[in-house]
């Protein structure tokens, strides 16, 4: 967290372009935006970026009506490996726009709120490739790990020795949520946006995601 | 906006252009457990679908209902600005948000959608049976010949006379004979017998061979239906031969293709009429029960199919009747059926409920013989035997009209369970054959029993709450847990056995001789006990139940295990079934009370 504020101290006072400013605003209270990037691989020197997905969260909405779905031209060709994950192909982002106008409009798009994220860091590390020769400082939102949210949630009481489980297809079978369909940047993002609410809640009401294989039902009291 | 399953009805009813549109203004909403997200009679800016978790249906303090994913809410509070009861988060549960002005916007432009949105179950209902797809003709024509009715191949000898033949046909219950002459086959018809002796004026001792037609077209028991009936289109034959290698086995009507896509109803009737023993009748009674399947197949409303289904198995049951009867008690009997048999309400067969009244004792051995084999050709026939002994073949319910009064007069005095049972059996019961006046004269004196007395009519009453702690238990259960077997609604507990038992009740009440529900609930909607719009809806949430019923019925049957025919698995129902399963069972709960509240039943 320290890191963190002192990070954003340094991005503040060394910003190039004085228009961006309002990237540390003060957030509106109570919003969040949750992102994803699709890339040609996991190496953040060797790879790119081939799409970059962002929803807002609003309170305990999901404003999927106005998300942020953008393609962006690779500059490091797709690894096959990578192909066989995301099925984009070389050609269907070839003819997108420049990445300095996506940049423009996903920060505008972003502005001060905290980034929401599976994984967040690689996601970030991928996008500053891009935001540092732009604007002299990388992404200097707060930021929210779900994976962390989760292993609070569930393993925070943990005796030692418990095996440890942070795959996003756990966390979506724990939350009972439905699998959109996994290697698209906005079910991604979406998806990691309804482990947040849930899971932001359930912090706010103290309970626990369980540990127990099959979840008890509460309501069995009322059976027939 | 990803994610959000347009093939989930009612949204499966939209264009594409009309889904994207509602795709670009969905949001999602996030409900923390035990807020509430639409107040009774409140109204509504969003239509929610549920992603995940459960929000339970409330009327004050009483769940109504459990709902899950793919679940809808609330229709009434979008479009008509109420709510019908509260929906109140129970977990963690995130829905899609879809904001009114889309709904109302896509209820005007599309019909089929906006179905979905009446206020009365009994239009919403049909509006949704309108657009079940039947399948059709092309699933009938991929079947096999020998899956096909053909007739049985019965030959003669080329040298037999045109009489003969004639003679030989009518034996066989046949038109059409393969004709032997000298190491070739022909075929002969009854037209051709016909055309022959009357405008060839023939003498009906020319040998059949001259007559016959030795240009067989024929085809494979393995060739499909629409490879038989090319050629006969191409040979201009209405009747061609099954040839299985150098054998004929059987003769195929255009007719009989015709039968398996239209159903052969009206051909039935023919069959059981010409039956000379139990035996003839049984492939009749397997043809009905085809027929429901076949039936509902193609889109027919169930209360269309049971009643087709009834008419055929009163005709059955009166020819086993006709088969099985002694002279003694055929002058001085009336044979009835009871149960859902009696009310038309029956599809696939469950068991048999059926009695006998003598208007004089008969001979004892006569009686003996005739219980035993009616009851055992009706169980030939595929009438299972009634686990309650409703039959004939048990002594209490085959005997002289004077002591089965006396009988119901002391089941009226007992009271409790069996006898309830017993009364409620028999107050469906109709006439099949025989004196039909003994029927009348038991079911007279029996309403004016029941009626004389409010105590036991009280009583009678009661047992509607037989099952009353099923519904809401099951449901609560089922959806919100994903897991196992939990999510069964008992179809028959929860919702015909109540609606069936209040309508009768209240017919008695009123001396209503009505039989069937439907017809008791029309009766009952002249009186004040209910109005003519709630009959509507109590008589489409009873056709909703039974509907519900012949699909698992059906699938049982697939299934060969017909252990579980009444119970409905809710997650394998579509939103919008489930939607409409809910609002029946809200019908019911209405009409429980109305019953209820009429015989004070709180005291019990």
């Amino acid at each position: 967290m320290i890191g963190q504020m002192l990070l954003r101290l340094f991005y503040q006072a060394s910003i190039g372009d004085q228009s961006y400013r309002f990237l540390f605003k003060k957030p509106p209270p109570g919003e969040a935006v949750s992102i994803d990037c699709e890339t040609t691989g996991l190496n953040i020197a060797k790879d790119d970026i081939i799409t970059i997905a962002a929803v807002r969260i609003k309170g305990d909405r999901i404003l999927t009506s106005e998300a942020f779905e953008v393609a962006v031209r690779p500059e490091a060709r797709i690894a096959p490996d990578s192909m066989k994950i995301h099925h984009l192909r070389e050609a269907d982002v070839e003819q997108e726009k420049p990445i300095r106008k996506i940049l423009r409009d996903f920060l505008y798009f972003v502005g001060s709120r905290p980034l929401v994220g599976y994984y967040l860091e690689f996601d970030i590390k991928m996008l500053d490739k891009h935001i540092l020769p732009f604007i002299q400082i990388g992404l200097p939102n707060n930021r929210i790990e779900v994976s962390e949210l989760y292993y609070e949630r569930k393993y925070g009481n943990a005796p030692p020795g418990t095996a440890i489980d942070l795959r996003f297809t756990s966390i979506l079978d724990d939350l009972g949520l439905p699998n959109l369909g996994q290697h698209n940047a906005l079910n991604d993002a979406l998806m990691t946006a309804e482990m947040y609410v849930i899971l932001r809640d359930m912090r706010a009401r103290g309970v626990r995601v369980s540990r127990e294989r099959t979840r008890p039902m509460h309501d069995m009291a009322m059976g027939a | 906006m990803h994610g959000f399953d347009a093939l989930n009805p009612p949204f499966d009813r939209l264009t594409h252009a009309e889904t994207e549109g509602l795709r670009g203004a969905v949001d999602i909403g996030y409900f923390a457990p035990g807020s509430v997200i639409v107040e009774r009679g409140g109204s509504s800016e969003f239509l929610y679908v549920i992603i995940k978790g459960a929000v339970a249906e409330k009327v004050g303090e009483e769940t109504q209902a459990m709902l899950g994913a793919k679940d809808t809410f609330d229709s009434e509070a979008v479009v008509h600005g109420s709510a019908s009861a509260s929906f109140v988060a129970e977990e963690e549960t995130l829905c899609y948000l879809l904001p009114r002005a889309s709904i109302l916007e896509l209820v005007q432009k599309n019909q089929a959608f906006a179905a979905f949105f009446y206020s009365e179950l009994s239009r919403r209902l049909d509006a949704f049976a309108e657009h079940r797809n039947p399948s059709g003709l092309e699933s009938v024509l991929r079947l096999r010949v020998k899956e096909a009715r053909c007739q049985e191949a019965h030959f003669i000898d080329g040298i037999r006379t045109i009489e003969e033949a004639g003679h030989a046909m009518r034996e066989r219950n046949s038109i059409t004979l393969f004709v032997r002459d000298e190491g070739r086959i022909g075929i002969v018809t009854w037209t051709d017998l016909g055309e022959a002796a009357i405008l060839k004026r023939l003498p009906l001792e020319t040998p059949v061979r001259e007559i016959s037609h030795f240009d067989v077209v024929s085809v494979k028991p393995d060739d499909f239906l629409f490879e038989a009936l090319i050629a006969m289109t191409r040979h201009k034959k209405r009747r061609i031969a099954v040839r299985s290698g150098n054998v004929y086995s059987g003769v195929l009507q255009d007719i009989d293709i015709l039968e398996l896509f239209a159903g052969n109803s009206q051909l039935i009737p023919g069959r059981i009429d010409r039956a000379k023993t139990v035996a003839d009748l049984v492939p009749c009674a397997s043809d009905i029960q085809a027929q429901v399947q076949r039936l509902h197949e193609q889109g027919i409303k169930v209360e269309v199919i049971a009643e087709i289904t009834s008419d055929l198995n009163r005709n059955l049951i009166s020819k086993v009747f006709e088969l099985t009867v002694p002279p003694s008690i055929k002058e001085n009997g009336c044979l009835f059926v009871m149960g859902s048999e009696a009310r038309a309400e029956q599809t696939v067969r469950t068991d048999q409920d059926n009695g006998l009244l003598l208007a004089a004792p008969v001979p004892e051995a006569d009686l003996l013989k005739f219980r035993q084999a009616f009851t055992e050709s009706l169980e030939a026939c595929g009438f299972p035997p009634c686990p309650g002994n409703v039959m004939v073949r048990n002594p209490v319910w085959s005997q002289p009209l004077d002591s089965f009064l006396r009988q119901l007069k002391s089941w009226i005095i007992t009271g409790g369970g069996d006898s309830a049972m017993n009364l409620g059996i028999f107050c469906d019961s109709v006439a099949i054959a025989g004196q039909s006046d003994l029927l009348l004269r038991a079911k007279t004196t029996f309403m004016e029993m029941m009626r004389g007395e409010k105590a036991h009519l009280a009583h009678f009453a009661n047992f509607i709450d037989q099952f009353a702690s099923s519904d809401i238990g099951a449901f609560a259960n089922l959806m919100v847990s994903v897991g196992a077997r939990s999510d069964a609604v008992h179809i028959k507990k929860v919702g015909t056995f109540p609606i069936v038992h209040g309508a009768r009740t209240l017919a008695i009440e009123k001396g209503i001789f009505e039989t069937r529900t439907v017809d008791r609930i029309n009766a009952l909607a002249g009186t004040r006990i209910f109005n003519a719009e709630f009959a509507q809806n109590l008589i489409s949430a009873l056709h909703v139940f039974m509907e519900l019923r012949l699909r698992s019925q059906l699938k049982a049957r697939r299934l060969g295990n017909m252990e579980g025919e009444s119970i409905v698995h809710m997650n394998e129902l579509s939103t919008a079934d489930r939607d409409i399963l809910r609002n029946a069972i809200r019908v019911v709960r209405e009409f429980r009370e109305i019953v209820r509240h009429r015989f004070n039943l709180g005291y019990f």
